[in-house]
């Protein structure tokens, strides 16, 4: 099984290296674990990895100095494994460049999901970006600007169309509200984040089926949000 | 006189070798050195007993105080003046040089006493500083008077015997005016009250004996040093406590966050293996299974309650830092309804009105909170199938939003104390629950400026309604429609 993926485990826990290391391997993954940052460092740096599930309370250091290494020579995605309340701590693992969390406890259904959206992710299917993405019952056609859903077109403003784009662009990914910010209206307005928030919740009132509860533009509260097709 | 007679008697000897002028300088140096010794008053009385001697010992004729030329007479006129002049003027550079001596006294003993209150680390070591000043000027005593936590005065440290009831009320007066009061107290004592600078509002009453003459611009600069320097060392006071208590408040939340983690570990795995059970590759016998799914659901029930306990601390240790952001309701709504999950299923919910809401200034990860535990509490003290229903209104300066829910509603008689730590509605019920979710909501809406309150609806059903102050939110700018670069469909 040479193509299959290869996925580093980085938790000083061993119960839970365990359990989802027994996870990855039902799904056909490759598993090497590591129990520490040092050790995690090295055993990246030993072989191709394609995607690493990281704790980010780890004995020696936090996770965001192993993704800040890591970062350095590889772009293979990483997921966060982190308590409820630490919302200060994901945002900088996650604008450090890790790509989603997941809170503990998670069920293995969660984090096989995760886990399959990073590697479509990693993968690079290119087309994510470019052509017709369609989700719900919206389509997307990036290259003649439309947007259309159950069929009926749907006017955007600029800035929402945009932001689309860069959510759509990201999926399955968590991305910060600074990390969002920066993208849509450029470097300079990182401190206005209820902009965003405004122009979150009139995208999801034009293309959600019920803007209280939405299934695609999910608020990751305190950090930031994820598209999810 | 004992130098008047010396000069006579030294001159005498030689009147007939030196002449009469030469006498009458002898007798002019005399009265200069009686004034650099002895002051004003004593030269002036050597000038006239100089003429006097002068006149009996020397003119002629000798031994008596005929005068036998009219030209004498003006030589004793000429003498006097000169004498009393050159006097007073020799006088007068004397009391000058004793006022300078004593002046450059003071102010050494002032500039110590400035050196001594910089290096003082306590307020009781300035009250002494300056009772040892006062000491050493006049013999006077003093009482430093700070302001105490009643508004009142009272001395810091141990008070000292040196003030009675009669002193406090001129400290009071001068406190008050704001500019120094004096009284004159029991026998030959006098109180001088003068009011501190600076934002303490201080006074320094000194004791001085009567017989001290004019004390008030060195008392003032007395007064001025010890404003300051209590001053100084109430800013450092304030200093050291606001570090006290950053650091408790870091000691704290690493406690509670190594707390979290080190419950949260175990808690994980033990989730994370029944689920691997459950829902593994390999199929289980049914009862293991049934088993297994049992507890993983055990686990996340005292996950929840880790959850809770820990939010309660959290919210009940010190101080809360609110992470407040302007944002929609709408959003933080979606997200505690997310976060729920199956926990709502089987009960349809209604929401109105939220969408229509102006923005609202709070910590999201906090309402979130607030909004999971009434949607939690709505659905697990309603009815199965019952819907709960969430409206928010927008009233002049608040917004209010309430969760209700089909079934009895609160006991009439708890609708207060159902906000209280480790009160539940009904103590002995099927329902599994702490009593925590409804003291959590209260502490996170009071610190946000809101209030929360229980009610029953007259056709059955409980409610919480809690406010938000509506503030005043930052400015949206709408966007310019899409000119030429139309996004409308074809």
């Amino acid at each position: 099984m040479t193509n299959a993926p290869q996925i580093l485990v980085v938790e000083d826990e061993s119960q839970i290296r365990r359990f989802v290391r027994a996870a990855l391997e039902g799904e056909g993954c490759r598993v090497a674990e590591a129990a520490s940052c040092r050790q995690g460092l090295l055993e990246a740096g030993a072989r191709r990895t394609d995607l690493v599930v990281l704790d980010l309370a780890l004995p020696d250091g936090d996770g965001v100095a192993f993704v800040r290494d890591f970062r350095a020579w590889s772009s293979a995605p990483v997921l966060v494994l982190s308590a409820r309340s630490t919302e200060h701590d994901k945002i900088g693992v996650l604008d450090a460049g890790a790509d989603d969390y997941l809170t503990k406890p998670f069920s293995v259904g969660e984090l096989l999901a995760r886990v399959r959206a990073l590697l479509r992710r990693g993968r690079g299917d290119a087309d994510l970006a470019s052509a017709c993405v369609a989700f719900g019952d919206v389509e997307v056609d990036f290259a003649r600007r439309q947007v259309s859903r159950r069929g009926e077109p749907v006017r955007l403003t600029p800035i929402e169309y945009r932001l689309l784009g860069v959510l759509v662009a990201n999926a399955g990914k968590v991305m910060t509200h600074r990390q969002l910010l920066r993208e849509v209206w450029g470097p300079a307005a990182s401190e206005s984040s209820h902009y965003l928030r405004v122009y979150v919740g009139h995208l999801r009132h034009k293309l959600e089926d019920d803007p209280t509860r939405p299934r695609h533009v999910l608020t990751e509260t305190g950090v930031g949000y994820r598209f999810q097709l | 006189m004992l130098a008047c007679a010396l000069a006579a008697g030294l001159a005498l000897p030689f009147h007939a070798v030196i002449d009469l002028s030469a006498t009458v300088m002898l007798f002019l140096l005399t009265v200069v050195v009686v004034a650099v010794l002895a002051g004003r008053g004593p030269a002036v009385l050597a000038s006239l007993c100089n003429v006097a001697l002068f006149d009996f010992l020397f003119v002629p004729p000798r031994f008596s105080f005929a005068v036998s030329h009219a030209q004498h007479l003006a030589t004793f006129a000429v003498m006097l003046a000169v004498s009393l002049i050159v006097g007073q003027l020799t006088a007068g550079l004397r009391r000058q040089a004793q006022d300078a001596e004593r002046r450059e006294l003071a102010t050494r003993a002032l500039y110590d006493l400035a050196r001594t209150l910089a290096g003082a680390a306590a307020v009781a070591q300035v009250g002494a500083a300056v009772a040892a000043f006062l000491r050493g000027q006049w013999g006077g005593r003093s009482g430093l008077l700070l302001p105490d936590a009643d508004g009142g005065l009272a001395a810091p440290g141990p008070a000292e015997a040196a003030l009675d009831p009669a002193d406090l009320a001129s400290a009071r007066e001068a406190r008050d005016g704001g500019r120094p009061v004096v009284r004159v107290v029991a026998e030959g004592w006098r109180c001088h009250c003068l009011p501190l600078s600076g934002t303490l509002r201080g006074v320094l009453c000194v004791r001085l004996p009567e017989a001290v003459g004019e004390a008030g611009p060195l008392l003032e600069a007395v007064a001025s040093l010890v404003g300051t320097a209590v001053e100084r060392l109430h800013f450092v006071e304030l200093a050291q406590a606001a570090r006290l208590e950053a650091e408790s408040e870091r000691l704290r939340s690493s406690i509670l966050s190594a707390l979290s983690h080190d419950v949260r570990t175990p808690l994980t795995a033990l989730y994370g293996m029944a689920d691997a059970l459950a829902v593994g590759a390999t199929m289980l016998p049914a009862p293991a299974r049934e088993t297994a799914i049992a507890i993983r659901g055990q686990a996340l029930r005292v996950n929840e309650m880790v959850d809770k306990l820990l939010d309660m601390a959290r919210l009940q240790a010190g101080r809360l830092a609110l992470r407040r952001e302007w944002q929609p309701v709408e959003e933080v709504v979606g997200a505690s309804l997310n976060l729920l999950g199956a926990a709502l299923d089987g009960h349809p919910l209604r929401v109105e009105g939220i969408a229509e809401l102006p923005l609202l200034e709070f910590d999201a990860v906090l309402m979130e909170r607030v909004f999971c535990n009434l949607f939690e509490n709505a659905a697990k003290y309603s009815p199965p199938g019952a819907t709960i229903r969430l409206a928010g209104a927008a009233a002049a300066d608040v917004v209010e939003l309430r969760v209700c829910s089909g079934g009895d509603g609160f006991p009439p008689d708890k609708l207060r104390r159902v906000f209280e730590l480790f009160e539940r509605g009904s103590t002995e019920t099927a329902v599994p629950g702490m009593g925590v979710g409804l003291a959590i909501c209260r502490s996170i809406v009071e610190a946000h400026g809101g209030t929360i309150r229980a009610f029953n609806l007259p056709d059955g059903g409980g409610c919480v309604a809690f406010t938000l102050p509506r503030g005043c939110p930052p400015p949206i700018e709408s966007e310019a429609p899409a000119a030429g670069d139309d996004m409308e469909g074809p």
